[in-house]
């Protein structure tokens, strides 16, 4: 009978050994009832308890950074491929030195993660303090992450290669009986279904590199991506690859990339406050100039 | 790859425990205690899942998995979705299974042909063995479903679901090649040189004697590489164009950011592959007292 107390005692002692962590602490700064913080500045200084690593702003990114989001290609030493983030090079890459600058961080305070998608929005303690990778909102995803406003509204297109049935497609209702493929975790495959409303099943593709292979092999007829990344897929990864055009939204709501950070993060504030005060002063609009200037245009294709 | 040859586990020859007594194994080992025994297994048990659950329960990331991962409205919109994608796992599995079986024998046999002359097929069903073992069967897949269409030959079909069966079939018949000849080698000599000495050809003696007491004797390990090749299955959702199990559980996780289908296809999953898991035990078990001393043959 002992041995079986002492049984009993030690499978009780050994999962306990395993006890609860600490509570994350996410809250920082910010007391109840003081007045909304009027800058970014103020308001990260307010919440400096926050942040993933104290005085600086960590932000996690996906690895290899594609252009046009991301460019002037990668450092020794980083860990990123394509493009180190580090660089303050592309658009995603330049707004995130916009945003730290108004929340009072230096370019040297920033410090980039590269993180998996999944990883952006799985429960737990993140490595970041947010995520900046092509995120679009939807209400759904809103319900697992808090997302920033929009720091670039963005249009879904149609890239295919010369010899696709499809490459000289101006309607919507000519994409019909394509096989379009769209990579995973993108809202593309929802403008897919929504919008061209195919007869033959979407193909899903775990990454942008599978997609393009399989409509370089003629697997599929047209890959279904936002459009500056049509831009980039058909200037460098795709030699015979052309733009069939710009899909309209019939939702009427404008899709847009935001910023996601761990539900209930303060700094979801401090982000917003960064992000108005560069689209008011016109900074957000010159970024955009310099970088996706020539990759905003292509033909809309009929409804 | 154990054959279920025998008895063994600590001397059981000595004192073989009651055939079929089941319970009393899974109880705790060799020496029932009756209802006290029985007492004592409800307790720990109650003790011990019943600390786990509190622990879990009571941690501070708890809701948020629970939000995550068992969230009841995406388990309900998603489930009949996944289910539906599952089907075609079923296709790729029982497809890829029969030629499996087929190709599998065929290597098996060709490795175990005696004799000089019958070298190159041995070298060939080595080396097949070997190559296909020694690679990640998520890589054959990626090889042959991306690799195979961009060829572009006349002929050569461009369809992901096809390629995805063909790498299958190719990994799992080289481990399922070596579970035949497991079987095959555990056939003594002295049956085919009975089998000879009535009259029989090599093949003959092949396909009547030994084959027939070979693969019965390796029916659950080949059972085991089925329940394998089900769950890699899902290694397809790698080529994006078919959308399967996996993939679909994918495209609504990326939807909603939220895991839960995860959870619903990781049912889905076990529902085959138990009941698949206890007919293997069942399946060993009912060897074992067939070649227990005195036992009816």
């Amino acid at each position: 009978m002992r041995k079986i107390v002492v049984g009993l005692t030690a499978l009780l002692v050994g999962l306990l050994a395993c006890a609860p962590q600490d509570e994350p602490t996410i809250g920082g700064g910010e007391t109840p009832g003081a007045a909304p913080a009027a800058t970014a500045a103020e308001c990260a200084e307010r919440n400096r308890g926050a942040f993933e690593s104290p005085g600086a702003l960590t932000i996690g990114t996906g690895n290899p950074a594609f252009p046009p989001w991301f460019e002037g290609g990668t450092n020794p030493g980083s860990e990123f491929e394509l493009n180190d983030p580090a660089n303050g090079e592309g658009y995603e890459s330049a707004v995130a030195y916009a945003v730290a600058e108004e929340m009072g961080f230096t370019p040297p305070q920033v410090v980039w993660v590269p993180v998996g998608f999944n990883k952006s929005f799985a429960p737990g303690p993140k490595p970041f303090d947010f995520v900046l990778q092509q995120i679009s909102y939807t209400p759904e995803r809103a319900e697992a992450v808090d997302f920033s406003e929009s720091y670039y509204d963005v249009s879904q297109a149609v890239v295919a290669t010369e010899e696709s049935p499809i490459a000289g497609a101006t309607t919507v209702a000519e994409l019909k009986d394509a096989t379009l493929g769209a990579p995973i975790g993108t809202t593309s495959l929802d403008v897919i279904n929504e919008v061209v409303q195919p007869n033959v099943e979407p193909a899903v593709y775990e990454d942008l590199a599978g997609a393009i292979q399989d409509l370089k092999a003629g697997t599929i007829d047209g890959v279904v991506v936002d459009l500056p990344s049509a831009f980039y897929i058909t200037a460098v990864q795709l030699p015979k690859g052309v733009i069939v055009g710009q899909l309209p939204r019939t939702g009427g709501e404008q899709e847009y990339f935001a910023m996601a950070f761990e539900k209930g993060s303060p700094l979801v504030e401090c982000v917003d406050l960064a992000l108005r005060a560069l689209k008011e002063d016109g900074t957000l609009e010159r970024i955009e100039q310099e970088w996706l200037a020539d990759k905003a245009d292509a033909p809309v294709l009929q409804a | 790859m154990s054959l279920p040859a025998g008895p063994s586990e600590g001397g059981p020859l000595l004192a073989p425990p009651p055939a079929g007594d089941r319970r009393a194994r899974l109880l705790g080992g060799g020496r029932p205690e009756g209802a006290r025994g029985v007492a004592v297994a409800v307790a720990s048990t109650l003790v011990f899942f019943g600390a786990a659950a509190v622990l879990i329960l009571r941690s501070p990331g708890w809701p948020a998995i629970r939000a995550a991962f068992f969230n009841g409205e995406i388990f309900r919109e998603s489930f009949p979705e996944i289910l539906e994608k599952f089907g075609r796992n079923v296709l790729i599995f029982t497809t890829a299974e029969i030629l499996v079986l087929a190709l599998a024998l065929l290597l098996a046999v060709m490795r175990t042909l005696p004799g000089p002359v019958f070298f190159p097929l041995r070298l060939m069903a080595i080396a097949y063995a070997d190559l296909f073992r020694g690679v990640p069967t998520i890589l054959v897949i990626a090889l042959l479903g991306f690799g195979m269409p961009a060829l572009r030959l006349s002929g050569v079909p461009t369809s992901d679901l096809f390629w995805a069966i063909v790498a299958l079939t190719l990994v799992y018949s080289a481990y399922v090649s070596e579970v035949y000849r497991a079987g095959i080698e555990s056939i003594h000599p002295s049956q085919v040189a009975a089998a000879r000495s009535l009259g029989l050809s090599r093949t003959q003696s092949l396909r009547y004697v030994v084959l027939p007491q070979a693969v019965r004797r390796v029916v659950p390990p080949l059972l085991n590489d089925f329940i394998g090749l089900q769950k890699d299955s899902a290694l397809v959702a790698f080529l994006g164009s078919v959308t399967e199990g996996l993939r679909q559980a994918q495209i609504v996780q990326a939807a909603t950011f939220n895991f839960t289908p995860f959870v619903a296809l990781a049912l889905i999953y076990l529902a085959i592959t138990i009941p698949l898991t206890r007919l293997v035990d069942w399946l060993v078990a009912r060897e074992r007292a067939r070649r227990q001393p005195g036992a009816a043959a």
